[in-house]
């Protein structure tokens, strides 16, 4: 387009294109911390998730409990901060340590080239070439509910898709123009670094964190669903899905409760990827 | 046009040993955690927990070297999967190679109805919501971000609930009749069609605002035409391409959805066997699922490069003249 | 016997809907059968709002008023009106090859579908038709091909061809030798001479004089989206009337006054190459090549595409290293070596203020902030510039910003990789003449490479031809 075009069109014609109403990230930031805050608060606040009180089983949402009792007759709220707390702790720590590592590999593997660069590459497709569900199976497996082996699993299937989109773009950074310039006016590799690569990737990063902590709840979900990952009587939002499917009739309100949890969760999750993504594409 | 094919079938083999690997190295790892002493609970296993004694379990523990150092455990492991000897299951002591092999072809039968109806469902909504702007698009956007974020557990708990159990228009779960593939089919396809039709409709974008398309129809080619020559490969390649990145779904999904739909395949079988602590069923089912993705993950990319002329006809990039060089 | 009209506008204006802004000023012209018009202007004068106009693909924010009758059909810029009369009656000659041909298409049946739907043609006819039509443009020998296996040159050939084959009777060409060295450019001149057969107009809008000149015909002058100056191509060339047109022509870089003071005799070469040779994959770029350059010298290297004039220049600078051969370098410290990019954005970080990244050079090497301002001035740029970033600030101006920020240096050697074939035809003067003055009056030796032989001969000591294989 004309230059007369570009400027005119861009500074008094509004763009004409669908543009989500929320566009800002700190909307469900906010939601995201307000969950986060309410877990953690859970600690101190709510009954024990734990205690068990068969005389009063799957009863309604109520006043001695907001949300109803289980089959068990724990406390539905507690057991769901619990949840929250559990999965959200477990996704965010595994998927902040996946960023580390397939970003420092990724780096590595970009500025060194060479056998460096194919070693990775090599990991990386290996540990592709199997699922992640299934990693964290098998891994999981080995030590059963033990927090390590999920976090292990967890860590080992996100770092590979850092890394894949680390690597790529920093080589072809690195190869760039700019980067040329900057290092022949006698500027160091630390501001290359500083200037040239974290400015383009860090909000890939970030969205790319907020997509890893999301995969990982749903895994936890997955994995409690079908009764292989956290154990009880720990609380976790798929495994309290399994257990109340055979209530569905008396108490849908068990079913509903972590249903709609997860929902919300991994909704926001999403919304904070996708404007985040929004916000440093512009 | 062979060197891809080549190629294709290294890639098929080495990944397919490394798959072997792990899997056998952390089945055997998994053997050594299971409390208790593994020789016991392999005769157990063989002749049922009231006939073992002291001896027979001594007799299982020779006969198996469980006695030898580990290393050489793990050997003779790694050699038994290599020459396909996948033992006997730990509970039920049948094969466990008879064990699985009825399970292959109901999970392939399950993935693919899946994947068809997705890349229909895909398409359909990808292709409206492209062409019809407005409302609709918004709408069929939101869906595919809701249902690209819903485990297939969750989406697959909600038909069940509603479809079979509510309206009791399906069989909630059972394996045998046409019926009974539709809702497992629909749960994972569902999962997978939000991202298809996102891939779809983006790439429509691009394709219907190109230069290459804006000629076309320049040229004086009627809208049909145009669409039809041009725009309709040029979107359904990516998607290919996309549908190799939706086969690591597929395969998790395919894992959570049997079982809950007790649908007799090989994911339904390895959660049973995590369950049990049945480690060679582990072992075997896992290694089936491995290889089933890499020989899916391998026969979607050899597709792609041999339907796209710039990667089948070789390096056949002239330097462009003309240009400041 | 009249021709027939195939294009008539009248009175035609380009508005911005949202604010009414005029974007192109009324004009009127007719263009007859076998006729040639040309539009000259540079980028932002609205011509190819007028091309898109004609053609009907005008952006929905803008809309037109007045007559456009194309072949007797009264279209008036609207997209509805003008479609069915594509192919048929008027075509856009393809300006990219490689973005507007089909990649996954062989070139054949491409090419031959505008015979089939548009002439309808039976597709053996129409794909005969095609292949004389390649064969016609030399390049039937590509029919079977891919897109990726056929040059742009070729590719560009393939294009008209297959714009053509609908039996339009109105060609549009806007801007086909951008980004083109002069020989293609000789080439796109005759493929345009040649793809107007008989019975067919050509409209063509371009900035390039030199093409207007090889095609002759009527031509106009359009400045700011107003029509300044209109009469036989060769009258207006060599006669402007209008003072932009005048300054447009002599901006041509042939005919440039020189731009460097005769050399004084001042000491030993800054930078030398002795017996470099260089091969790229098969070729063999340069073999054997001395070059020396002394302070305040300018050497320019010209040479085909392709030929190694950049592979030359980096290597001089050490950033790539020759096959054979050695590089002599004063010993002053390797950040005084700089480089001036074609592409003046490639030069910065792309999210770092302009003070800030001048001011982090500062801090770096111990400099002299206080030059900044004089030098400045000595370029002509407003202190205001400094406080945006890169991409906020036109192509002439960062590509000062760039050689000031290399001045501030007080470097031994600046490579200039054709530092203004990215500018305007008057901004490219203003530029290659600050360039000239600084690096003299600064002491410094420069590499130039151009494409353009006139550019070379104006700015430069001495010129070197790298005769490629």
């Amino acid at each position: 387009m004309s230059q007369i075009l570009t400027t005119a069109v861009t500074a008094q014609a509004p763009v004409v294109k669908s543009s989500p109403k929320t566009a800002s990230p700190w909307r469900p930031a906010a939601i995201l911390l307000a969950l986060a805050a309410w877990a953690v608060a859970s600690i101190w606040l709510a009954q024990n998730p734990h205690n068990q009180d068969l005389t009063g089983i799957l009863a309604a949402p109520g006043a001695g409990h907001w949300l109803g009792t289980d089959h068990l007759g724990r406390d539905v709220l507690a057991r769901l901060g619990e949840a929250v707390r559990v999965s959200l702790g477990l996704a965010v720590g595994s998927a902040s340590l996946a960023v580390c590592v397939g970003a420092a590999l990724g780096l590595l593997a970009a500025w060194w080239g060479g056998w460096v660069d194919r070693a990775c590459n090599l990991l990386a497709d290996a540990i592709a070439a199997i699922p992640g569900l299934l990693w964290v199976l098998l891994i999981g497996a080995l030590a059963p509910g033990q927090k390590w082996a999920l976090y292990s699993g967890l860590v080992l299937t996100a770092w590979v898709e850092f890394f894949r989109f680390i690597r790529p773009t920093a080589r072809g950074l690195l190869m760039s123009d700019q980067v040329q310039a900057t290092r022949m006016l006698g500027f160091d590799s630390l501001y290359v670094l500083r200037w040239h690569i974290w400015p383009p990737l860090s909000g890939s990063l970030l969205k790319l964190w907020s997509y890893a902590v999301a995969n990982a709840v749903l895994a936890l979900a997955a994995l409690g669903f079908i009764n292989v990952g956290i154990r009880p009587p720990s609380a976790e939002l798929g495994q309290m899905m399994t257990e109340a499917l055979p209530y569905y009739g008396e108490a849908p309100w068990l079913l509903a409760a972590p249903v709609l949890l997860l929902a919300v969760t991994v909704l926001v999750l999403q919304s904070l990827s996708v404007a985040i993504a929004r916000r440093f594409e512009s | 046009m062979f060197r891809i094919l080549f190629s294709a079938g290294l890639r098929v083999l080495t990944q397919a040993g490394f798959v072997a690997v792990v899997v056998g190295v952390l089945s055997f790892f998994l053997t050594r955690s299971l409390p208790g002493d593994a020789a016991f609970r392999i005769a157990a296993g063989r002749y049922g927990y009231d006939n073992v004694n002291a001896a027979s379990a001594a007799a299982v523990r020779a006969e198996l070297g469980l006695d030898l150092p580990a290393w050489q455990q793990l050997l003779t492991w790694v050699g038994d999967l290599a020459s396909f000897r996948l033992g006997q299951s730990m509970v039920s002591g049948e094969s466990v190679f008879e064990h699985l092999a009825p399970t292959l072809g109901a999970t392939l039968h399950l993935s693919l109805a899946a994947w068809v109806l997705a890349v229909v469902l895909g398409v359909v909504l990808g292709t409206i919501a492209e062409v019809r702007r407005g409302w609709i698009a918004h709408v069929i956007d939101k869906v595919c971000t809701v249902l690209r974020g819903s485990p297939p557990f969750l989406i697959g708990l909600l038909l069940m609930l509603g479809l079979a159990v509510h309206l009791k228009w399906l069989p909630v779960a059972g394996y045998g009749d046409t019926e009974n593939v539709v809702l497992p089919a629909l749960t994972l396809a569902l999962a997978l069609c939000g991202g298809i039709a996102q891939v779809v409709r983006s790439r429509l974008e691009q394709v219907l605002a190109s230069d290459a398309f804006e000629f076309a129809q320049i040229k004086g080619l009627p809208l049909g035409a145009a669409l039809w020559r041009h725009a309709a490969p040029a979107v359904a390649l990516p998607t290919l391409a996309y549908s190799g990145v939706q086969l690591i779904l597929l395969i998790e999904g395919v894992v959570v959805v049997e079982t809950l739909f007790a649908w007799p395949g090989v994911g339904h079988a390895l959660v049973h066997s995590v369950v049990e602590r049945d480690v060679p069923v582990i072992q075997g089912a896992a290694l089936l699922m491995g290889l089933l993705f890499v020989v899916l993950n391998t026969l979607v990319d050899t597709a792609v490069k041999l339907l796209d002329p710039r990667q089948r006809e070789g390096n056949g990039a002239v330097a462009s003249e003309g240009e400041f060089a | 016997m009249s021709k027939e009209v195939l294009l008539r506008v009248k009175d035609l204006r380009v508005r911005l809907k949202a604010t009414g802004a005029l974007l192109f000023e009324g004009v009127d012209l007719e263009l007859h059968a076998e006729q040639r018009l040309t539009l000259i202007g540079e980028s932002g004068s609205g011509k190819s709002i007028f091309a898109q106009a004609i053609i009907g693909i005008l952006p929905d924010a803008l809309q037109t008023s007045g007559c456009v009758e194309i072949a007797g059909h009264r279209t008036d810029g609207q997209r509805s009106r003008t479609q069915p009369l594509w192919g048929n009656t008027v075509v856009m000659l393809p300006q990219e090859p490689w973005s507007t041909l089909n990649p996954l298409m062989r070139i054949l049946p491409q090419v031959a579908e505008s015979a089939h739907y548009v002439a309808r043609a039976t597709w053996p006819k129409a794909r005969a038709a095609a292949l004389a039509g390649l064969k016609q443009l030399g390049v039937d020998h590509a029919a079977h091909q891919y897109l990726h296996q056929i040059s742009g040159g070729m590719a560009q050939r393939v294009g008209v061809v297959a714009a053509g084959l609908g039996g339009a009777r109105l060609l549009l060409a806007d801007e086909p030798t951008k980004g083109l060295d002069d020989d293609s450019r000789e080439q796109v001149a005759q493929l345009l001479a040649a793809s107007q057969g008989r019975g067919q107009a050509l409209l063509t809008i371009t900035h390039d004089l030199d093409l207007a000149r090889q095609l002759g015909g009527t031509l106009m002058v359009v400045q700011r989206g107003n029509v300044v100056e209109m009469g036989d191509a060769e009258q207006v060339l060599s006669n402007p009337q209008h003072e932009y047109t005048r300054a447009l022509v002599a901006a041509m870089p042939a005919k440039w006054a020189p731009l460097v003071q005769p050399l004084k005799p001042n000491g030993a070469a800054v930078i030398q190459g002795r017996g470099l040779s260089k091969r790229y994959a098969a070729r063999r770029l340069f073999d054997d090549v001395d070059i020396s350059i002394a302070p305040g010298e300018v050497v320019s290297v010209s040479g085909h595409s392709g030929c190694g004039k950049t592979t030359l220049g980096n290597i001089l600078l050490g950033v790539k290293s020759a096959d054979r051969g050695e590089v002599v370098r004063s010993p002053v410290p390797r950040w005084k070596f700089g480089k001036l990019y074609q592409d003046p954005l490639a030069a910065f970080p792309p999210q770092r203020r302009l003070r800030d990244a001048l001011n982090d050079l500062v801090r770096l090497h111990g400099l002299n902030g206080a030059r900044i301002g004089p030098l400045m001035q000595e370029l002509s740029l407003r202190p205001e510039l400094l406080d945006r970033l890169p991409s906020e600030v036109s192509g002439g101006e960062l590509q000062r910003i760039s050689l000031m920020r290399l001045l501030l240096l007080e470097p031994a050697f600046i490579f200039a990789d054709e530092p203004t074939s990215r500018l305007d035809l008057i901004t490219q003067q203003d530029t290659m003449r600050l360039i000239c003055r600084a690096t003299q009056q600064h002491e410094c030796a420069v590499l130039l490479v151009s494409h353009d032989p006139w550019l070379a001969r104006a700015s430069s000591h001495r010129q070197i031809m790298l005769a490629g294989h």
